[in-house]
């Protein structure tokens, strides 16, 4: 493959891509290291070299720590429950009906897909306008409303929902659930048709139970997509950016309660205008990522061996 | 088809067996319907009955709260920019980033493996991280508030992960078929461009939608780069956006109806779309993300 | 004008190319990014012939950039300025934007050095002042209030300003800021409804408990408020303090005193607001609600009082119903309180200024001047049914609401006390844990004693820091 015609078919096919993403992408980040060891303030133009000091105040930074704490819980709880319910979802649509040792897809299994992946096309703005509706506090909100037909709740006690402390991440965590779950379903179903259905057949002979089959079949076949999706949701996780400021209260509120690292940031550089600080925040983030997509890599190694 | 399904020897147990998965199937849609449904029904209500129960019927469908939405916000205008913004960038796009993948993947050259991982960084960092620099960059190179400004900025943010997902797809491919056609005299370039490309076309569709999906939805960059900057600058806002300002404005005058009017208007053309096409998206989906690892 | 404009850009443009230097050091490439943003630096201001007529050395070709915040009072008000800005310069043109982010949408622009000529700085997100102040981003508006009115050239425009505006808009005695809207703060409530069920609106604190407990028995809630943004009620609770602690108190509080806080007379009025929820006074679900859900809801009858400033009729226009003769009362105090009944914070708010790095300040200044005309305060008024700082400037027949503003204002300059609060606008870091505590204590999840030590604890912390600039009050 080497040689002078490749040689410059290499750097050709690489210039465009490279100088596009050298110039938007690395370079930002390189400068917000630089940034992070000044006191830049955001509407100004003064700057000075002020060493580690950003990061020694974000060591006391309250809020930083209780922000990072939110990412790490939507880390851990926004892919587990996005997979575990696609997972659910997708094997009970393509192996819905079991009838005389027959296994086959559930009755309008396409149907059930387009309807599940259709939150995904919807823009965020119109996410969130659509869940403040759903949580509003009075019984003109969707959920209040129900609750309060049904006789759950008494009308004069609505649940506070975005406007609670305890409520409000898991809030945000359900709409993240809610809008990606059917791009999961798609995902996992189309990988579970190429899984011979006499897999299932002969499990449903030696009297396994769906539950069994599940685990016995279904995920360790299923792996490598779980993988893929789990990186996906990492990411998401990591972020939340736009769900958090448009829906929540003080834009990561009541009292902080979901703030996440990407809206803390926000504050710091854009509001409060502490950008070298900001800019602090966000070199630790990106250390904290490479360490765990680093950890992550590891682990998934060692798993691959085994088997 | 019914009639058939009947006819097969169906126990009991089996009946109750398909009804269980089904109950979870349509609870499922129903969760996921219900909040789209029940905006498109608030925005035939009148202010008041918005009000007063979640689960009234409206008097009569107010029709009129479209007219105000369509008046007051432009959502046209914010459809015509996204989608001017979006589809010369999502083309360039998988272009650009099928070629860097291309090259990463299936050539050996120094340097070769750290590009790939500075790439993939890339892609596991929000945007958000270098948002302040960003700006100065897009400013100095007076891109801002301009649709070629921004569609460059979503190429180079949508590059790590096309990359990262292609490069996998063409290393799949099998080594002989390039080999074949380079002995045949085929260019590089050639071989590029008419074998290998359509030989990736599920990737490329899937990367297609997954990025079309990601850039349709982008919010921060645009909320930084999109504003005018001076008067005589016009407003080119891209439709989340339009949306986000809508929901702001209407909050203050206290129109729910017409917001939700508003978000019904933006909703139907993207759902319509999808579902003209889904059948395309979910084959491309399922074999480009279903191969690509 | 404070530095010549000049001035500015060359200090600018020298501090842009350090920062250049600074990010092509660390990238170990040429400065590219840096060097085109001191490239692009902008000319010097184009200035006109100062004359007797053209104060400000307006250039007439140059366009104004006008930014407005669109919320409560909309922005037709700020067209009508334009328009009047037109007729004398018709050649220079405006570019209007009105937007509710404020923040958002500009903070890039002042990060880049490149501002609107005239920002209307308000709404939820504001750009805070003391970032704007402590960064030398706002012009100097002296040179306005020297500056002859547009009506008596005999007259400057400081002799034209209801009391308080210059003060309002001052830091260390110098005024930036131009507080447009005149503005009283109380509680809202309907004389229809009142009247109706034979409600006499409460003189003081216990009165107000007693009728609360009336109100409830007749199925509506005695208050609501806009939970969402917890800043609505924190105005109240602080002027309750000030009622029972009296001016000495507050002053503490606005010097940053050690255990300002801590007085007996603010614990009581922050008790007093927690008692309400604790009784069940509070709209159900109320402190979740955003500003229009709750102002909404209370339109509708649900509840009958409502804290808020005076542009609530005006935001509420549309949504109000016929004959609810919309009027406002001051907060009543509680036993033993310093000021009397009557005592409500009024001044002005909105606030208005003209980045120091505007390309056409000396317009931005002239766009100050023609809306402090009569006819601009005139019109404001007409398009908002809310006073203008233009003292001359009259309504002929007010809305219900303003005119019950405008005879509370009276009765407190008359017969009571103008309170005025700066501290939370001063410090922000202040303010924003003002306003945490609050939605916690009127959620009932924090109680009034640790409210105190909250607000007390940020109120130390910006003692203790020496990098935020300090103000004092007299």
């Amino acid at each position: 493959m080497a040689g002078g015609r490749a040689g410059w078919f290499v750097g050709g096919f690489l210039a465009a891509p490279s100088a596009l993403y050298g110039i938007f992408v690395v370079s930002p980040y390189v400068q917000t290291m630089v940034y992070s060891l000044t006191d830049w303030r955001g509407v100004s133009a003064r700057i000075s070299f002020v060493g580690l000091r950003n990061y020694r105040s974000l060591a006391g930074d309250d809020t930083f720590w209780l922000a990072l704490r939110h990412n790490l819980t939507l880390l851990l709880v926004l892919p587990t429950a996005t997979i575990g319910l696609a997972l659910g979802l997708s094997s009970l649509l393509s192996a819905g009906r079991q009838r005389g040792g027959g296994v086959r897809g559930a009755r309008w299994s396409a149907g059930y897909q387009v309807i599940f992946f259709l939150p995904q096309v919807l823009s965020v703005a119109i996410l969130v306008v659509l869940w403040q509706a759903v949580f509003r506090t009075d019984r003109g909100g969707l959920l209040n409303g129900l609750l309060i037909w049904l006789g759950a709740i008494e009308p004069d006690q609505p649940l506070l929902f975005l406007s609670s402390r305890s409520a409000v991440l898991w809030c945000v965590a359900a709409v993240a659930l809610w809008s990606s779950v059917g791009f999961y379903v798609l995902l996992f179903c189309a990988a579970m048709q190429s899984i011979p259905r006499e897999y299932y057949e002969a499990a449903m002979l030696d009297g396994a139970g769906r539950l069994a089959v599940f685990r016995a079949i279904t995920v360790p076949l299923l792996w490598n997509q779980i993988q893929v999706a789990w990186v996906f949701l990492a990411i998401q996780a990591l972020d939340c950016f736009a769900l958090v400021y448009a829906m929540t209260p003080s834009s990561g509120g009541p009292d902080h309660q979901s703030e996440v690292v990407a809206t803390h940031l926000y504050r710091t550089g854009f509001v409060l205008g502490r950008t070298g600080y900001a800019c602090a925040i966000g070199v630790t983030l990106f250390l904290l990522t490479l360490a765990l997509a680093a950890l992550s890599l590891r682990l998934s190694r060692r798993e691959r061996v085994e088997p | 088809m019914s009639r058939r399904d009947r006819g097969d020897r169906g126990d009991r147990g089996g009946r109750a067996a398909e009804c269980v998965p089904q109950l979870f199937l349509v609870a499922w849609a129903a969760v996921v319907v219900a909040p789209m449904g029940w905006v498109v029904l608030g925005s035939l209500k009148s202010n008041a009955e918005l009000g007063a129960s979640a689960w009234s019927w409206p008097a009569r469908p107010r029709w009129e709260n479209y007219a105000r939405a369509w008046e007051r916000a432009g959502i046209g205008d914010y459809f015509l920019n996204s989608v001017i913004v979006i589809g010369p960038s999502l083309a360039l796009t998988i272009l650009l980033g099928s070629m860097a993948a291309y090259v990463l993947a299936r050539y050996e050259f120094p340097g070769n493996r750290v590009l790939y991982y500075v790439f993939l960084a890339g892609a596991m960092m929000p945007p958000y991280l270098a948002l302040v620099p960003l700006f100065f960059v897009v400013r100095s190179l007076r891109l801002l508030n301009t649709y070629q400004g921004l569609g460059l900025v979503y190429v180079a943010y949508s590059l790590p992960f096309t990359v990262f997902f292609l490069h996998s797809f063409f290393r799949a491919l099998p080594r002989s078929v390039g080999e074949a056609a380079m002995v045949d005299g085929a260019s590089h370039t050639r071989v590029f461009f008419a074998v290998m490309l359509p030989m990736a076309r599920p990737g490329l569709v899937s990367i297609g939608i997954l990025n079309l999906i990601g850039q349709w939805n982008q919010y921060l960059l645009p909320v930084v780069l999109m504003r005018p900057q001076g008067p005589g600058d016009p407003q080119r806002l891209v439709l989340t956006q339009g949306l986000a300002d809508l929901a702001v404005s209407q909050g203050y005058a206290s129109d729910w109806p017409a917001l939700f009017a508003g978000m019904t208007i933006a909703m139907v053309p993207v759902l319509a779309v999808y579902l003209a096409f889904q059948r395309y998206v979910h084959s491309g989906l399922a074999t480009g993300v279903g191969s690509s690892l | 004008m404070a530095t010549p404009p000049t001035g500015t850009g060359i200090t600018r443009r020298a501090v842009l190319s350090r920062t250049a230097a600074l990010a092509g050091a660390g990238l170990g490439w040429p400065a590219t990014t840096g060097c085109a943003t001191a490239g692009q630096q902008r000319r010097a201001e184009e200035r006109g012939e100062i004359t007797e007529e053209n104060p400000f050395g307006v250039s007439s070709t140059t366009p104004l950039d006008v930014v407005i915040f669109k919320g409560g009072f909309g922005d037709d008000y700020a067209k009508a300025h334009e328009a009047m800005y037109t007729e004398r310069y018709p050649r220079a043109g405006i570019g209007h934007q009105g937007i509710q982010k404020i923040n958002e949408v500009l903070q890039p622009r002042f990060n880049a050095g490149n501002p609107p000529d005239v920002v209307d700085n308000s709404g939820a997100g504001m750009i805070p002042l003391d970032i704007l102040l402590a960064d030398h981003q706002l012009t100097e508006l002296t040179p306005l209030l020297d500056a002859p009115s547009l009506d008596d050239p005999n007259v400057a425009v400081r002799d034209t300003l209801r009391e308080g505006t210059i003060e309002s808009g001052s830091y260390d005695g110098v005024m930036y800021v131009l507080n447009y809207s005149f503005m009283v703060f109380g509680l809202w409530y309907s004389r229809t409804l009142f009247a109706r069920h034979g409600w006499e609106y409460p003189q003081t604190w216990d009165e107000f408990l007693d009728l609360g407990e009336a109100i409830r028995a007749e199925g509506i809630s005695p208050l609501a408020h806009q939970g969402k943004y917890p800043g609505y009620v924190v105005i109240p609770i602080m002027d309750l303090a000030a009622v029972n602690g009296g001016l000495d108190t507050q002053l503490r509080i606005e010097n940053l005193e050690p255990n300002a806080w801590r007085d007996p007379a603010v614990l009581a009025a922050v008790d007093g607001f927690h008692q309400l929820v604790t009784r069940g006074f509070c709209l159900p679900g109320t402190e979740g609600m955003t500003h229009t859900e709750a102002q909404t809801a209370w339109c509708q009858g649900k509840a009958a009082f409502l804290p808020c400033g005076s542009w609530l009729e005006n935001e509420q226009w549309d949504q109000t119903p016929d004959g609810f003769d919309m009027a406002v009362g001051a907060i009543p105090p509680m036993a033993g309180a310093s000021l009397p009944f009557g005592a409500i914070r009024a001044g002005a708010g909105e606030a208005f200024v003209i980045p120091a790095n505007a390309r056409n300040r000396a317009g931005g200044l002239e766009y100050l001047r023609v809306m402090l005309s009569r006819a601009g305060g005139g019109r404001f008024t007409e398009l908002t049914r809310s006073l203008s700082v233009v003292r001359d400037a009259f309504p002929d027949s007010p809305s219900p609401g303003l005119a019950s503003a405008m005879d509370l204002y009276e009765y407190a300059r008359d017969h009571a006390v103008l309170l005025t609060w700066r501290s939370p606008e001063w410090y922000s870091p202040l303010s924003s844990e003002l306003d945490n505590a609050t939605g916690e204590l009127m959620a009932n999840r924090l109680t009034p004693a640790e409210w105190v030590d909250r607000v007390q604890r940020a109120a130390d912390q910006v003692a203790d820091d020496p990098s935020i600039e300090k103000h004092v009050r007299t």
